[in-house]
């Protein structure tokens, strides 16, 4: 409701003290003027500061696209508001936003700057802060404005980079420059080997104690360095478990896309091309880029991502562009039959791929209402044995499978890719 | 009544104690109300405190005012500003009650502003009784009173206006 109207506490003081007097005047009683006398004087000047102009409101947020855990302000804009004393705000509570105050409510006096409300995202994602009510009053409290409904403001949420660092060197780096010891001969600093000298082999490269022993010209070789390119696969097709945002219990989504930008933020970092392609009914796909625009573009997209199941027939168009040499994780709690055979097919290309396993340990599945609970947990078990049995069979395909651990998590797993890679192999199309 | 902060609740209690308190003033003076009556406004209290913008204040307050009008006849005693101090108490903390639903924290600033107010508008209630009491043995002049009432509201009116802090943006006072 916009306009200004007179409030309660106007009328109610004019009301009485009105009475009062008539009473005072036909009784020939006093005490009822000095009864009713402060009350006439709250609303005489109630009246005598009543407004003249119109005000309008806005809210806005100081940022809208933030990590989650960050906090920001979602201030109120008054203009022509010179009549208004006293703000009143009353905001809705939102899924994974915690406001300061913390039931979102504020009642202060205008023009300290003070009715701005503290937000702060606990979960990536797309955040839709709840509906304001916001009311306006003038001095002493004659007249109100509102309350007055304003739409929440939209906030893009990026996951927080969970702690993550590797030194392992990639398994097939085949780009241009890079921090990657390469397979191949080439400008770099990693000693590779002593051979005897070739027209346009570099002076400083010659080994003059080896050139002397052996009464020939003989230059050191070193191992190219180069980038490479990683595709992250992140399993969107459903959540498992509970999420308590950033501070609390992870949903087996929540690891995916965490751990997901926290890889893609890692490479990206040391030059590496990442893309992304989300297993979900949005397909969200990024193709391979660095720097840290491209970071943006990632976590972004990352953002975005929402748990739905695919649609039929989409399934069957499940295709990964990748070359060879690219580097394939797949960040998955490996419920999907789906993903499994992507995996699989992608191992079987001869690309070094391995599986992050998201699943919660204590992750429940979301049941029906009315659903007996033994059934369910019958149901639960049997899935999570059928995908014990999925890991297994991929682990024998030579793909590793690893629990998100944060730092660390992928060393081992990519030494031994790259160990594997130097070693003949038969790769199947 | 669940949800309410704790400043609010103390809200609450000014609200419902304020007219109750005006009504007994005249006990007082030994003139101690009716159990009917004072069953009656605290009903009505308690619906006002429940719902400070609803006209059950009004209803409370015009009951006091008809009791002090009847249960003292020519009666112009001190007594009166404790009442008038009770009906102004009441009538603030309502005020303040309704800035927001009940569980919008009060805050510290907004009802320090409201009690210096309320002092200042309470300094009315004195300056009228004592006119009264000056005036009481005085050959009665028609329209006495309401000119003196006038009056003080004028003065209080420019007071006001000159002692109101303004919004600091605005970079003056009013």
């Amino acid at each position: 409701m916009t306009g200004w109207r007179a409030t309660a506490a106007l009328s109610r003081s004019l009301v009485v003290g009105a009475v009062g007097i008539g009473l005072a005047v036909l009784a020939g009683e006093p005490v009822l003027v000095v009864l009713t006398a402060p009350l006439i004087m709250c609303g005489a000047m109630g009246l005598a500061y009543r407004p003249t102009r119109t005000p309008r409101l806005a809210t806005r947020l100081d940022h809208s696209s933030l990590h989650e855990g960050q906090g920001t302000t979602s201030r109120l804009v008054l203009d022509d508001a010179d009549d208004v004393e006293h703000v009143t705000r009353v905001a809705a509570g939102a899924p994974y936003v915690a406001m300061h105050p913390s039931n979102g409510r504020l009642g202060r006096m205008a023009g300290h700057g003070s009715a701005d409300v503290e937000v702060s995202p606990r979960r990536w994602g797309r955040r839709l802060l709840g509906e304001e009510r916001i009311g306006l009053s003038t001095a002493w409290a004659g007249y109100r404005w509102g309350p007055v409904p304003m739409i929440g403001d939209e906030m893009r949420v990026v996951p927080a980079t969970a702690p993550f660092d590797s030194r392992a060197e990639a398994p097939q780096p085949v780009g241009l420059v890079g921090a990657h010891r390469s397979a191949r001969v080439g400008t770099g600093t990693e000693f590779s080997g002593i051979r005897p000298f070739q027209p346009g082999d570099r002076l400083r490269r010659i080994h003059w104690r080896v050139s002397v022993r052996t009464d020939r010209l003989h230059v050191t070789t070193s191992r190219a360095e180069e980038d490479t390119g990683v595709l992250l696969v992140v399993d969107a097709l459903a959540d498992h478990g509970r999420s308590e945002g950033v501070d609390g219990a992870a949903s087996s989504l929540d690891l995916t896309v965490r751990a997901a930008a926290a890889i893609a933020e890692h490479h990206l970092r040391q030059g590496d091309r990442v893309a992304l392609r989300v297993i979900g009914r949005g397909g969200e796909q990024v193709g391979y880029g660095a720097g840290p625009r491209h970071l943006r573009v990632l976590l972004g997209t990352l953002a975005g991502v929402r748990p739905q199941e695919l649609w039929d027939g989409q399934l069957d168009r499940l295709r990964f562009r990748t070359s060879a040499g690219t580097e394939v994780i797949v960040l998955s709690p490996m419920l999907s039959e789906a993903v499994a055979t992507a995996t699989a097919t992608l191992v079987r290309r001869g690309l070094p791929t391995l599986v992050i396993d998201t699943l919660p340990p204590d992750a429940v599945p979301g049941v029906a209402e009315g659903t007996d609970p033994l059934l369910a947990d019958l149901a639960w078990r049997m899935r999570r044995i059928e995908r014990e049995q999925v890991l297994a069979r991929l682990s024998g395909l030579g793909c590793p499978v690893v629990e998100w651990r944060g730092p660390g998590t992928l060393d081992d797993v990519l030494r031994r890719l790259a160990r594997r890679s130097q070693l003949p192999r038969v790769r199947i199309r | 009544m669940t949800g309410w902060t704790r400043g609010q609740a103390l809200l609450r209690v000014l609200v419902l104690a304020g007219p109750l308190l005006a009504l007994y003033s005249t006990a007082l003076i030994g003139s101690a109300p009716a159990g009917w009556l004072a069953a009656l406004t605290a009903v009505l209290c308690l619906a006002f405190a429940a719902m400070p913008e609803s006209a059950f204040g009004s209803a409370a307050m015009l009951l006091v005012l008809a009791w002090w009008g009847i249960s003292l006849r020519d009666g112009l005693h001190p007594e009166a500003l404790l009442a008038a101090a009770g009906l102004l108490m009441s009538h603030v903390a309502a005020l303040l009650a309704s800035y927001g639903p009940g569980d919008l924290p009060v805050d510290g600033a907004v009802a320090r502003t409201w009690l210096r107010r309320a002092l200042l508008v309470f300094l009315v209630a004195p300056v009228v009784w004592a006119l009264s009491a000056v005036l009481r043995d005085q050959p009665e002049a028609p329209g006495i009173w309401l000119a003196g009432l006038v009056a003080a509201i004028a003065a209080a009116l420019v007071a006001s206006a000159a002692f109101a802090v303004r919004s600091p943006d605005s970079g003056a006072s009013r």
